[in-house]
């Protein structure tokens, strides 16, 4: 009888050792969790305060972010915008590691997965910023350089150039996400392989007159007299 | 080193074919001028290979078949590399380093690719030195009222606006200055940046102007040199001027903010007017470029001048080519807000300032029109109007500036 009664409690008692062993974990995530809460509305308002110092806000204006960000239809300051998003990195990483306070198996894999992939992902979003800004720069050098020069598809030429290079910076983000990297690479080859190829057969075959008209009318206006004015 | 009294600086580079008559025009002018007096030409080139300075060293001048009298001092003749980043600037430096060290009293700097250039350049740019006490003395040209638009639409209006004195050549690129005025200059620390590579006409005479150096101007004649590179792109050319003297506007504000309207600059020399070449213009590609301009750098050029002056500058591209005017309210208020820009740094300087191409352009279009049956004197009048209303408008520079 003994032996049936301790078989009928023996898992309450599994059950309430292991409650025991699992609350203290459950309050230390709880504790991680909330302090993790603190520490990030503490680091979002001392980030807020460094982004006003250095002019963050105009420095965005200047580099296109603020623009980037607008077309995202949000329509709060950079500082505001960027200030969330470290506010919520925090939150995330906080939450990452009051989980694995509960050391339980499958969580503990999780998140050691996550924090082995994040320096990959930190790094492709810096690939994706500084690429944006980088052909953002490129685009407006050779539309200034295009009109200089008198080229009637100034913008077309820009546009095509800076559409090249975000297809290329994506192609790169994309491999360090680690998302299919055999994949990103064949599509991007395909892509810009197939913007390069249209490009050729659209001048070369399907507008070889527009073609022809252009060459000539470079070849005129080389041989016409552009002046000898000195203007220094 | 032995102390020189006179020190003539010549920056070369690949000037072969002229380097021989300025050395002997400037050997000429210092033997004929300055016989009593202790001189040395230095030769600053920048790595030439066509045996320029060979040339300098071996030019000779026959003295008994020009002058009575030889001079007590024959000048002694230096050619040398400079070091540092290549460019006018660095080889300016180094001219300045060796009238430090040779104390000299008196200075000039004459281009290597001068063909104009006489013996009375030398007595010219030095004389209001060593005889008038003036440290800075810039050159007047006799110009086709067509040459020197950068000059005439941009740097000569805002630099007379700016500090109050009316130095009709700015960036002529020949000029006189004082040991006292060199030892100046050497002190700066300028010699690492563009300074060095470009810039240094409009940087010695802003400096000159900036920090109350006693000013001159002294009338030369024509200046005809060697046929510069075609392939030279305009827009380049206006980087390396506009960014020199966009920095100094930005460095010298406290200094030009309160002063108002401008005075004439002493002018020593004989005026006289010649028989120049006559100069070829493209309008009508200056204007297709504006207007490319006008399609397609639509938000830049907003940005930097405002929706009101962009649709001013919008309106005047659908004048006809015949009929074609820059107002020029509107080209003023066009190079404040650039100065304004390139001190805010709303974009790359290099990017903000090509931009600016094709609206010079116009306004260069604009001048060759009005100016076409005017004779000299009339086209100075336009350039005269220009600068008045450069000066009439400089509060609006103030004011967007901070």
């Amino acid at each position: 009888m003994d032996n049936f009664i301790n078989l009928l409690f023996q898992p309450f008692r599994n059950f309430w050792a292991s409650l025991a062993a699992f609350l203290p974990n459950l309050f230390a995530m709880l504790l991680i969790i909330l302090s993790g809460f603190l520490i990030a509305w503490l680091a979002r308002k001392l980030f807020l305060r460094l982004f006003t110092a250095i002019n963050f806000d105009v420095w965005c204006d200047k580099a296109g972010l603020t623009a980037i960000i607008r077309k995202g239809d949000i329509w709060t300051r950079p500082s505001d915008f960027f200030g969330r998003i470290i506010y919520l990195i925090f939150i995330i990483i906080f939450l990452m590691i009051g989980l694995s306070a509960l050391r339980l198996p499958t969580i503990g894999n999780l998140t050691s997965q996550f924090f082995l992939y994040m320096p990959r992902a930190l790094s492709a979003l810096f690939i994706l910023i500084i690429g944006y800004i980088i052909a953002g720069f490129v685009a407006r050098g050779i539309l200034i350089a295009a009109v200089n020069s008198g080229y009637h598809y100034a913008k077309l030429l820009a546009e095509a150039v800076r559409v090249l290079l975000i297809v290329l910076i994506l192609a790169m983000a994309l491999e360090q996400f680690g998302i299919a990297p055999g994949v990103v690479i064949a599509a991007f080859s395909i892509i810009f392989g197939g913007i390069v190829l249209s490009l050729a057969i659209a001048f070369g075959v399907g507008g070889i007159d527009t073609a022809k008209r252009i060459i000539e009318k470079r070849l005129e206006e080389k041989k016409e007299e552009k002046g000898n004015i000195e203007h220094l | 080193m032995d102390k020189a009294d006179i020190l003539v600086g010549i920056a070369s580079y690949n000037n072969a074919k002229t380097i021989d008559h300025v050395v002997r025009a400037v050997d000429a002018g210092l033997a004929k001028y300055f016989s009593a007096k202790k001189a040395v030409i230095v030769n600053s080139d920048g790595g030439s290979r066509d045996g320029t300075q060979d040339i300098v060293k071996t030019t000779t001048l026959d003295h008994a078949a020009m002058f009575l009298t030889y001079p007590v001092y024959p000048a002694h003749r230096i050619s040398m590399p400079y070091d540092g980043i290549p460019g006018k600037g660095s080889a300016f430096r180094l001219i300045f380093q060796k009238a430090v060290e040779m104390q000299a009293d008196a200075c000039c700097v004459v281009d290597a690719d001068l063909r104009s250039i006489t013996p009375e350049w030398i007595e010219l740019l030095l004389s209001p030195v060593i005889k008038g006490g003036f440290d800075f003395v810039a050159p007047l040209y006799s110009r086709h009222k067509y040459d020197g638009t950068i000059t005439n639409s941009i740097v000569y209006p805002m630099t007379r606006a700016l500090y109050g004195q009316r130095i009709r050549q700015p960036i002529g690129g020949d000029f006189g200055f004082s040991g006292r005025l060199a030892e100046f200059y050497l002190k700066q620390n300028v010699w690492e940046t563009h300074v060095a590579r470009f810039g240094i006409d409009i940087w010695m005479t802003t400096e000159a102007v900036a920090n109350g150096f006693k000013v001159c101007q002294t009338f030369l004649g024509a200046k005809i040199h060697d046929p510069k590179d075609p392939g030279a792109d305009l827009a380049d050319m206006l980087l390396q001027v506009v960014v020199t003297l966009f920095n100094l506007t930005g460095k010298y504000f406290d200094k030009w903010k309160d002063i108002k309207g401008s005075v004439n600059v002493p002018a020593c020399g004989f005026r006289y007017h010649v028989g120049l070449e006559p100069v070829k213009v493209n309008v009508k590609n200056m204007l297709d470029i504006f207007r490319e301009g006008v399609d397609n750098l639509k938000l830049i050029w907003t940005n930097v001048l405002g929706p009101g002056d962009f649709g001013e500058v919008e309106a005047i591209s659908h004048q006809p080519d015949d009929k074609f005017r820059f107002p020029l309210g509107l080209w003023t208020r066009v190079i404040y807000d650039y100065a304004s820009a390139y001190h805010k740094k709303i974009m790359s300087s290099e990017h903000l300032i090509k931009s600016l191409a094709p609206l010079y352009l116009a306004k260069t279009a604009s001048f060759i029109m009005e100016a076409a049956d005017m004779d000299h004197e009339g086209a100075e009048a336009e350039i005269e109007k220009l600068c008045m209303e450069f000066e009439e408008k400089k509060e609006y520079l103030v004011n967007n500036w901070r």
